[in-house]
């Protein structure tokens, strides 16, 4: 994109090159000084061919070097003032490098944005006002148009890099996520295949198997949840898939999430505050409700609303015993998750009994 | 239940994964099941079911060759008889609710505990729906779309309701009165019975303890549980002859 107008750049140049010289053979008889004039036309050429081969390389296009372009092009219009008459000037003929100039402010805008482009087109604007005194309305025309070349090509430049740097990255994304695939696929045919079976069958053997196959069973569904998460791209429009975002809570071979089968598609905030809630109130189930409890996590959609329950099979405890549960700091993490759940519009819900586990129920609207 | 308890199962293991295939195999002969075969593939499940009719096929859902759906029904379609049991990795629902509704009788993550495994596969070969929660949560996740009406992303079955010359079908024809129009001639909907069953299930409790909680037995929990997935496969079984149909294939 940047190299092709950079091209533009060099062709504009040759052409309005062409432009003025055929001005300056035209008019060089009503010129006070026509030699004055090829030497100028001789200056433009040489500069055409140093900017052309200059600014076809990156390396070439350097600061410097542009506000030397745009100091030449002044000094060019400036001096049509030593080659022309003042009369003529002040009829509105056109300036020795005419819309030559305009090359240098093209230059300035493919560099560096609407910014620079309109500063170059500023300074050729105000070297062509100052060297005449009165300002017909073409040439103000012309003025207008370089501003605006200077400022619009600019901003399309900029726009062109934006979506060149949007393409680039998407690109990138997708290459990344392939070899994520590729390796996810290459661990789930080796390494996981292997870890869940000594998992599977060290269970059963039991002894010091058994604590083999516990670690083998932990190790795997990291790795698990490793090379699967974060390989589904977002839905977009700024929603979350709630059951992608939860499934790797059932990491842990105590806790089983279930969901639908689709995605269930919430708005990024209650998307996460749903999340954290249920990552809090597993937390809970792993610190309270001792060291055997089991935890399942149902996400249900209701199109009105979303609902988590998390569920453990574990202690549990009596709505007497909640000023008890406060002093041992389950009541801190139940208040904190019903916080979370309050922002983003929600509820929760706790119910217990002893010995009958605990359950959470989160409960969010869809707006 | 196993109407014959003594008669050793026959069991096929399916999956691409040769240390997975042969690890469950030796797992399961030790456990007295006989291993009727194992294949790697879709096709190779089909031609060695074909050759030793195993009572239970263990089918992962990851074959090179085709969807657990297809060989799902493929397998049923050869040999009606046959009970199919679904193992997969977890991040696959809807591969796993597919398979499910074409035909499967059970469902199970591969992280389970060969016991489990066992216990299910023996379930599976007295015809008994494997309901683990995550299915639960598959089965009522299907029926709240199919209640709202919403289409599949994937393609086939599931089209809008159009007859076979291509006229949309009247919307309040008798048989599909009340029903949204552009689901199967029957959408099946869940009881409330159903519903309380299922995400009971779904949060992980058993059959006797929820048959404790809502004062049922348990055979009328289990009943309710493999209704729910019974209705899903019928509709789905139309859907299919409709699609069949509509594209002139039957």
């Amino acid at each position: 994109m940047v190299e092709q107008m950079w091209r533009v750049v060099a062709v504009f140049r040759v052409v309005t090159l062409a432009y003025a010289a055929f001005l300056i053979i035209r008019d060089h008889g009503r010129y006070v000084h026509p030699a004055a004039g090829f030497a100028a036309l001789a200056v433009m050429f040489a500069w055409t061919v140093v900017t052309v081969i200059a600014y076809a390389r990156p390396g070439g296009r350097r600061n410097w070097l542009i506000a030397a372009d745009v100091a030449v092009a002044a000094g060019l219009v400036l001096s049509t003032r030593l080659i022309t008459s003042a009369s003529q000037i002040s009829a509105g003929a056109p300036t020795i490098p005419a819309s030559w100039a305009a090359a240098a402010v093209l230059a300035c805008a493919v560099a560096g944005g609407p910014g620079a482009g309109l500063a170059g087109a500023v300074v050729i604007v105000a070297a062509d006002l100052a060297e005449r005194q009165a300002v017909p309305q073409s040439t103000f025309s012309n003025c207008v148009l370089v501003l605006i070349a200077g400022g619009v090509g600019g901003y399309v430049v900029q726009l062109g890099l934006r979506a060149e740097a949007a393409t680039d990255r998407a690109a990138r994304s997708e290459a990344s996520a392939a070899e994520r695939e590729r390796i996810a696929r290459d661990i789930h045919d080796s390494v996981l295949q292997v870890l869940a079976l000594v998992s599977s069958r060290g269970r059963e053997l039991g002894g010091e198997a058994a604590e083999l196959a516990r670690l083998a069973g932990e190790q795997e569904s990291t790795l698990r949840t490793l090379v699967s998460g974060a390989s589904a791209p977002p839905p977009g429009d700024g929603l979350l898939d709630l059951a992608s975002l939860l499934e790797p809570l059932g990491g842990d071979a105590r806790v089983t999430v279930s969901a639908p089968a689709g995605a269930v598609l919430l708005a990024d905030a209650p998307a996460r505050a749903l999340a954290a809630a249920a990552g809090e109130a597993l937390d809970n189930v792993r610190r309270h409700a001792g060291p055997d409890a089991r935890a399942w996590l149902l996400v249900e959609d209701e199109g009105a609303h979303v609902i988590v329950s998390v569920r453990d099979n574990g202690r549990g405890f009596s709505d007497g015993r909640l000023a008890q549960a406060e002093a041992a700091g389950r009541l801190g993490v139940a208040q904190s998750i019903r916080g979370r759940l309050r922002d983003a519009g929600g509820h929760a819900r706790l119910t217990s009994s002893p010995g009958q586990g605990t359950e959470v129920e989160l409960r969010v609207p869809r707006t | 239940m196993c109407p014959e308890p003594d008669a050793p199962l026959r069991v096929l293991v399916v999956d691409d994964h040769p240390i997975w295939r042969h690890g469950v195999a030796a797992g399961l002969e030790e456990a007295g099941s006989a291993v009727a075969g194992t294949a790697g593939d879709g096709a190779a499940a089909l031609r060695v079911a074909a050759a030793t009719r195993p009572g239970v096929v263990l089918l992962d859902l990851n074959l090179p060759d085709m969807s657990g759906a297809e060989v799902t029904r493929r397998l049923l379609a050869a040999d009606p008889a046959v009970r199919v049991l679904i193992l997969s990795a977890s991040g696959e629902r809807q591969d796993v609710l597919d398979a499910m509704t074409a035909g499967a009788t059970g469902y199970l993550v591969k992280s389970a505990h060969f016991s489990e495994l066992l216990a299910a596969v023996r379930s599976t070969a007295a015809g008994e729906a494997v309901f683990t929660p995550g299915l639960a949560g598959l089965v009522l996740g299907e029926y709240r779309r199919l209640a709202s009406g919403s289409t599949r992303h994937r393609g086939g079955p599931g089209t809008p309701g159009r007859d076979a010359s291509g006229r949309e079908l009247p919307a309040a024809s008798p048989p599909e009165k009340g029903r949204p129009a552009g689901e199967g001639p029957v959408t099946p909907r869940l009881t409330e019975r159903e519903t309380e069953v299922l995400r009971l299930v779904a949060k992980g409790m058993t059959y006797p303890e929820i048959a404790a909680l809502l004062v049922l037995s348990p055979r009328t929990v289990q009943n309710h549980v493999q209704n729910t997935l019974i209705k899903l496969q019928l509709h789905n079984k139309a859907q299919l002859v409709r699609y069949a149909m509509e594209q002139g294939i039957a």
